[in-house]
């Protein structure tokens, strides 16, 4: 056993509206190890990880951080103590830079003066290291939620903390970036900082720790070391039973003779004079799910903001949705069509985070008629609607009234996935659908997706999970550099390998064989 | 949890009766601090707050005037209310109430008609329709140019009270005395009381419609529940669909049409004749305050509004018998019960124990 670097006693956390969201714990964490925790959506991980980092103080109990008792006041004090933590939902300033962000509070200095030159180049060469290929000017608002991921890992890192916390750093990362990531927390591990991780992809958590804690339902399971346990029953102490097998979920399911839900020709656009999609064809037909792989920043993201029609720029090319031109249709014209959108971005895009659970179920359908009547909303009808979602997707809280922030992260991600599920779609877009979910439920939600396809919705699925996109899909297209750079007709015949080479952009197949996205 | 029936939870753990808790601790504490201030002050304490809280029930007239001015208030706080609960921070209130005082008395000074329902009708819709469209610029600018609402607003402000003074002086002057006014009105635009006694007019009726009106606007229709979304995310607003540039016009022109109505009632029950620098001065930025103390809620900002008019008309009566008291004592208990209420840790410590029980009790079930 080596020296305790952490003690929790006893801690305890209600929240103001009355959650218990810890309980009790106790649990200790060793100089120089990796320690992951885990548990399901609301048992109280982030909560216990932000009473260590002073975010929020324990109602009882007391925390014990290199042999003293300590009281945070706020995260500055933890941060001067030697702890740094990543959070699971960003804490970054929007209109500041990547570099700003990053050197924030820790400025190199040039006499009293910001030595810029000194920050970019700094920052510039952790980032590089990573292999994070981020352009340290960039605003943070300009950013995918893969890059604030990593601006928010470096920021973490760049401070050398001898305590690091990573909340649910791995969500968005493709398996390569994941392995970059392990390595320097490896590397970090040898030189004797501790490293508490969190994450739902228990294979990743197998991976990287010496020593697992369970938490459940806000209670400590005990702490284990990695090697005396077995996956299942890992899966076992998370969520108390056996992850059910996969029911049969390619059952042949009813033949849309070819309808498509919705097609793309010759889609082009550009950004600060760069094509950043490169005549991208494709059609998604009812019934089906077209897969979408490729490491980020090669235009998916692009390409969804174009069908949606949330991008401002001015794009070349023709969007058919359930056979309707939108050319000049805004989002609500999109929508009124029959689309709709799972975005990766929830805390922007997907929520009104002080507003209350029933009010964030309907946004995407608030003038359908069965919530609605002749002159107001029918609150009765959205409470009821509200409450089955809730139910049914399992999310976890006191009643329909709580605002969505405090909700814990992967119970946000049910609330989007539950409303869009429920705007009776014909065509769907969903990314990163299962981002921050647990094993159980991001289950569920490929059920989910699973009985929209068989029910005749044409989805689009974008994630960086590889297995998701693999699992999920019909039909696959790997994208790179704003192009369609492979395609395969029958997801099942293909292995990661091979997806891989086309993602980074080692293979590339013949024009021919990309038409078939389109005209398979 | 579908259907499950909860009893109505009275203790201060359910948030809406926190709420109120707050707010009634809050006054009393403003009160005991004014009490406080009144025994360093005042010869005879007692008496004094005894006058301020009493006192304007004690005549009839009192509490008349209490009921006529508040009204022009509470149309500038639900206009501000509006704003903010839309996520605007437009301070044009101020401006669009001394402008489209311009408008009435233009229509006032003019024997357009010899109706004396029509007349003040049409001073109503000449107002209306200054602050409905002036309301815009704004918000409109905003939208296309990017600029600061705040600073644009603040801005008008300033240009709309230079405006209204150069067209009083130009086209309506009053040429019976020497002060920069409007002509006297028509009698016909004057609006009458329905009880004079209590200085009851239709402007009474009317705020007390509009207030309802504005109630199921942001609760229960579809153009609220568009506000709240805006006003909390926009950006999830426009992914849900909700175009935040009609909406930000939609709700400038809600407010523009409040602050028309608050002037109207303020120039043709209380006056008879208008004073750009004067008249209507200050009830534009009043109605922040008042939209801040009724927690943007319509039926709050109306309450609030009254219980401000009728504080500062006990003041007025103290100062009767008492001069040493000065009137600006309404600003001291406004101030604090303002900062009070809109603290977050005031009585947190106190909840949240209760809470941590409460919590620990349900959970160990
Ligand atoms: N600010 C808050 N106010 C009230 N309740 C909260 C707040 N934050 C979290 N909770 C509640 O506390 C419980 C634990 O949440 P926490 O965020 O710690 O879960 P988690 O284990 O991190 O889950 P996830 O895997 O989804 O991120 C949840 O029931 C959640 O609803
Ligand atoms: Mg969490």
């Amino acid at each position: 056993m080596g020296e305790t670097i952490l003690k929790l006693d006893k801690v305890t956390k209600v929240y103001p509206n009355g959650t218990v969201a810890n309980r009790d714990i106790n649990m200790e964490f060793e100089k120089g190890e990796i320690h992951s925790i885990v548990g399901e959506n609301g048992a109280g991980k982030s909560t216990l990880m932000k009473m260590i980092f002073g975010i929020e103080s324990p109602s009882s109990g007391t925390i014990t951080y290199k042999g003293e008792e300590v009281h945070f006041a706020s995260s500055l004090d933890a941060i001067k103590a030697g702890i740094g933590m990543v959070h699971q939902h960003f804490m970054l300033i929007p209109s500041f830079s990547v570099v700003d962000n990053i050197i924030l509070g820790d400025e190199p200095k040039n006499g009293i003066f910001l030595d810029r030159r000194e920050a970019v180049r700094k920052t510039q060469e952790v980032s590089d290291r990573y292999n994070f290929e981020l352009d340290v000017t960039e605003k943070v608002s300009a950013l995918s939620v893969a890059k604030k991921q990593k601006v928010e890992i470096l920021k973490t890192l760049y401070r050398d903390a001898e305590l690091i916390i990573l909340d649910e750093p791995t969500s968005v990362l493709t398996p390569q970036e994941t392995e970059k990531l392990f390595e320097q927390l490896r590397s970090f591990k040898k030189q004797g900082h501790t490293i508490l991780f969190i994450s739902h992809k228990l294979e990743e958590v197998k991976q990287i720790s010496d020593r697992i804690s369970v938490i459940r339902n806000g209670v400590s399971k005990g702490t284990y070391r990695n090697d005396e346990l077995t996956m299942e029953q890992l899966t076992n102490l998370i969520i108390g039973r056996d992850l059910e097998s996969d029911i049969d979920r390619y059952k042949t399911h009813e033949d849309f003779h070819n309808e498509k839900a919705a097609v793309i020709e010759d889609l082009c656009l550009e950004r600060n004079g760069k094509p950043v999609l490169d005549h991208v064809s494709l059609a998604v037909k009812k019934g089906e799910i077209l897969g979408i792989a490729g490491v980020e920043g090669n235009g998916q993201l692009d390409l969804v903001r174009c069908i949606t029609g949330l991008e401002k720029t001015k794009y070349e090319g023709k969007i058919m949705i359930c056979d309707t031109d939108t050319s000049g249709m805004n989002i609500k014209g999109r929508r009124d069509l029959g689309m709709a959108y799972i975005p990766e971005d929830r805390m922007g895009d997907g929520i009104a985070g002080p507003l209350p659970i029933s009010d964030n179920m309907i946004s995407t359908y608030y003038t359908r008629d069965d919530i609605n009547t002749k002159l107001f909303m029918d609150n009765r009808a959205i409470d009821r609607i509200s409450n089955e979602l809730i139910d049914t997707f399992a999310v976890k809280t006191e009643s329909n009234k709580t605002s969505v922030d405090s909700l814990s992260g992967g119970n946000i991600q049910k609330v989007v996935v539950a409303r869009e599920y429920n705007t009776r779609p014909k065509f769907m877009i969903a990314e990163q659908p299962t981002h921050g979910i647990d094993i159980g439920s991001a289950e569920f939600v490929h059920h989910k997706l699973i009985e929209l396809r068989n029910s005749g919705v044409g989805i689009l699925l974008v994630s960086a999970d590889l297995n998701e996109v693999m699992d999920l899909s019909d039909r696959i297209i790997v994208m790179f550099d704003g192009q369609i750079a492979g395609y395969f007709k029958n997801a099942r015949n293909v292995t990661d390998q091979e997806l891989g080479m086309f993602m980074l952009g080692a293979s590339h197949q013949t024009p021919e064989e990309i038409g078939g996205a389109l005209n398979d | 949890m579908t259907e499950k029936k909860q009893k109505i939870n009275l203790s201060i753990t359910n948030p809406k009766v926190f709420e109120v808790v707050k707010m009634v601790i809050s006054i009393l504490i403003a009160l005991a601090i004014t009490l406080v201030i009144l025994f360093m002050i005042s010869d005879n304490p007692v008496r004094a707050i005894v006058t301020i809280l009493t006192g304007p029930l004690t005549k009839r007239r009192y509490i008349g005037s209490v009921i006529e001015s508040f009204i022009p208030y509470a149309f500038s706080g639900l206009a501000a209310g509006v704003l903010f609960k839309s996520g605007a921070f437009n301070l044009g209130g101020e401006g669009i109430f001394i402008i489209s005082g311009v408008s009435i008395a233009a229509v006032a000074c003019n024997q357009l008609t010899t109706s004396g329902v029509l007349h003040p009708i049409l001073c109503f819709l000449a107002a209306i329709v200054t602050g409905g469209i002036l309301m815009i610029i704004p918000s409109f600018l905003k939208a296309k140019f990017g600029t600061n609402e705040m600073v644009v607003s603040l801005m008008l402000n300033s240009i709309y009270s230079g405006v209204a003074m150069f067209i009083i002086r130009k086209f309506l002057l009053t040429t019976t005395t020497s002060t920069i006014g409007s002509r006297d009105y028509f009698k016909t635009a004057k609006i009458g009381y329905i009880f004079e006694p209590l200085r009851i007019s239709p402007c009474l009726i009317l705020l007390i419609i509009t207030t309802i009106v504005m109630y199921l606007i942001m609760f229960k229709s579809r153009l609220g529940y568009q506000i709240r979304l805006a006003g909390t995310n926009p950006k999830f607003a426009e992914y849900s669909g909700i175009s935040a540039f009609k909406l930000s016009i939609v709700t400038a022109v809600i407010a523009g049409i409040l602050c028309g109505m608050g002037a109207s009632c303020q120039l043709l029950t209380q006056t008879s004749f208008y004073l750009p620098e004067q008249s209507l001065v200050g009830i534009g930025f009043s109605g922040m305050l008042l939209s801040m103390l009724g927690r943007n809620n319509p039926i709050g900002i109306v309450v609030a509004a009254f219980l401000i008019k009728y504080l500062e008309q006990g003041t007025s009566i103290l100062y009767f018998v008492d001069r040493a008291v000065p009137s600006e004592i309404v600003a001291i208990v406004e101030g604090i019960v303002i900062l009070l209420i809109s603290s977050q840790y005031f009585l947190r410590g106190f909840r949240e124990k209760k809470l941590l029980k409460e919590g620990l009790e349900k959970d160990a079930k």
